[in-house]
């Protein structure tokens, strides 16, 4: 293919061309079979959706499940293996654990205080001060660059010699220690990334945090106040309540993000001994080791993981979560 | 008196407060544009030095030659544009439906939309990339820009529904009563009022694209199809891997990151009207 550009230019026209037409055949096919005009509608309009559902999530699930007691490497078919690729991962492979201790303590760690962090950044955005608006903008500047951008940046200050070490240098004289090396100690790499997620702080959760404190009725604190409350008291019976559903969303969603951090690791060089992010050990089974089997099985290992972390968190949170308008049995 | 001085404090408190978590911010970035203009000589100055004397600019044009970097330039463009177009027709198409139409199974479909938002996306990489593998997609563009067709990001499809939800109904009956069709409605008069959704998720997804690193990694092998994020892994991994040379990989990020800042100040509302419309109304 010469031109890489026309080469995808066509096939990209002729895919959105062609998922137009389809959506105009389903729709002129449950007209003919006298289906409501809206039924017709609706489904021809929902169809991308629904194409993409079925070949590019419940296809792949079902398969990569398949795979996953399989031997596969690309080239010859894929052979079934009954449930080897398991038990050489629990039992056998020897990176797997520190992978998954490093994965589980980074999610469980990193995400309630980078909750907590933006919790506490939205209530100081949340005060009506002068030049607001301002700050606003500037404290949501490290959620729009790329992450590569941001992991080497983070890589070079902690480099030996780089930034922090540098203006910690009087503390470990003072101390009379030998300067941290951060990422390249195995003991120091999942306290590293942790420090590093601190600056996902600002950004994305902030935003959302600061929009549903904005969204608690003022009435409801003023009548508190004046009934005698002081300020903790309305911010953990009144505001917290009130904006539980939107720390509720933050949460798990940051479980699920933080479960499959990949850009940041690829770009930060780590001793292996200190495990690998399993997102990127699966990557690195399948991709460069081309145990696609294998990587399979990490993966829906890993998602087994994130839907049990993600029921704990719902689950814990059914007890506290305050939606509007529902009725509660005591 | 009592009740200003105490004011005054929280006042105080506050710019403090916000002064710090802006250090937090601003340090690093600064560092990061500092080291960029300092010759390779200067890295590892101690104490840090913040400003580079005299800084060299000739740094940018040196780390841009070293690798196709307008190459990548163009590819990180070619994708972005062509998959955020697909994305933004395709999910406001799917919203409207969802929004507008009665039909059965519509809210269990739903549901499954939002279920999908929290699938982990590490199991279907590997059935996926073996799709695109056997229709013999692999190292060209196809797979980060043709399926977007399918409706990328189900967040998407529910904010844009969430908005579709605000319009009110009269403004299509009156079409219909005038006698348009469901491709008119949505071309001349959703399309017009649903304008601000569609800049919000543009702009999501301009950003998205641009910064996506997990799919180019997988479908693309040679440096002729390398987008920018690429170009600063491969340059990483070879050029500057025995001896990291920073002041060109943070001359590189900085470019990097240079568009969409722009595009972030030029567009800030509607970037945080984006998230805004998917996290709250829900």
């Amino acid at each position: 293919m010469s031109n890489p550009y026309l080469y995808t230019l066509v096939r990209w026209v002729a895919v959105g061309v062609g998922m137009l037409l389809l959506m105009l055949l389903t729709y002129g096919l449950l007209r003919a079979f006298r289906a409501r005009r809206s039924t017709a509608a609706g489904y021809a309009l929902i169809l991308p959706w629904l194409l993409g559902l079925i070949i590019w999530q419940l296809f792949p699930i079902l398969y990569s499940l398949y795979l996953s007691f399989t031997a596969y490497d690309v080239l010859t078919p894929p052979r079934w293996v009954g449930l080897k690729n398991y038990v050489d991962m629990f039992t056998r492979d020897t990176r797997f654990w520190p992978s998954v201790r490093l994965t589980v303590l980074y999610s469980v760690i990193s995400v309630p205080l980078g909750v907590l962090g933006a919790l506490g950044t939205a209530s100081l955005l949340a005060r009506e001060v002068r030049g607001i608006g301002f700050w606003r903008t500037l404290y949501y500047v490290p959620a729009v660059l790329p992450a590569a951008a941001t992991a080497l940046l983070w890589r070079w200050m902690f480099a030996s010699r780089g930034l922090i070490n540098s203006l910690l240098s009087p503390v470990y004289r003072l101390l009379n220690m030998e300067p941290l090396s951060w990422f390249s100690d195995e003991r120091l790499v999942l306290p590293s990334f942790i420090i590093m997620s601190f600056w996902g702080v600002f950004g994305a959760n902030t935003v959302i945090l600061l929009a549903a404190l904005k969204n608690v009725p003022k009435e409801l604190k003023e009548a508190a106040l004046v009934d005698g409350a002081g300020p903790w008291t309305v911010f953990s019976r009144i505001t917290v309540p009130m904006i539980s559903p939107a720390l509720l969303y933050v949460t798990i969603m940051g479980v699920i993000g933080a479960m499959q951090n990949f850009t940041a690791p690829l770009f930060i060089a780590t001793p292996s001994s200190a495990g690998t992010f399993l997102n990127v050990y699966v990557y690195q089974q399948g991709f460069t080791q081309f145990k696609m089997g294998y990587a399979s099985a990490v993966a829906w290992f890993l998602m087994v993981l994130i839907l049990i972390l993600t029921a704990i968190v719902w689950k814990w949170s059914d007890a506290y979560v305050y939606y509007e308008g529902e009725l509660r049995q005591r | 008196m009592n009740r200003k001085l105490s004011d005054l404090i929280k006042g105080f408190l506050t710019y403090f407060l916000l002064t710090l978590g802006a250090a937090v911010i601003v340090v690093p970035l600064f560092w990061m544009v500092s080291t960029s203009l300092k010759g390779s000589d200067a890295l590892f100055t101690y104490p840090p030095d913040w400003i580079p004397r005299p800084p060299v600019w000739r740094n940018y044009v040196d780390a841009w030659r070293m690798l196709p970097f307008g190459r990548f330039l163009l590819n990180t463009l070619f994708i972005t544009v062509l998959a955020m177009a697909a994305e933004l027709l395709t999910t406001s198409l799917v919203a409207f439906g969802f929004a507008r139409f009665q039909f059965r199974g519509r809210d269990t479909l739903f549901f499954i939309l939002l279920c999908t938002m929290m699938l982990p996306g590490v199991v279907t990489m590997i059935p996926s990339f073996m799709i695109w593998a056997r229709l013999k997609q692999v190292d060209t563009f196809v797979p980060l820009t043709v399926g977007a067709w399918f409706a990328w990001g189900p967040a998407y499809i529910f904010m844009m529904r969430q908005f579709f939800l605000t319009i009110p109904r009269e403004m299509e009956e009156a079409a219909i009563i005038d006698g348009a069709n469901i491709v008119q409605i949505y071309w001349h008069i959703m399309l017009p009022l649903i304008r601000p959704a569609l800049l919000a998720i543009g702009v999501l997804a301009f950003q998205g694209n641009w910064n996506n690193f997990q799919s180019p990694l997988i479908y693309l092998h040679s440096t002729d199809h390398f987008p920018l994020i690429l170009g600063l892994k491969f340059f990483e991994q070879s050029l500057s891997k025995e001896a990291p040379m920073w002041n060109y990989m943070m001359a590189i990020s900085v470019l990097m990151a240079l568009p969409i800042l722009g595009l972030f100040f030029a567009a800030q509302r509607y970037f945080i009207e984006g998230l805004n419309v998917g996290a709250t109304k829900g």
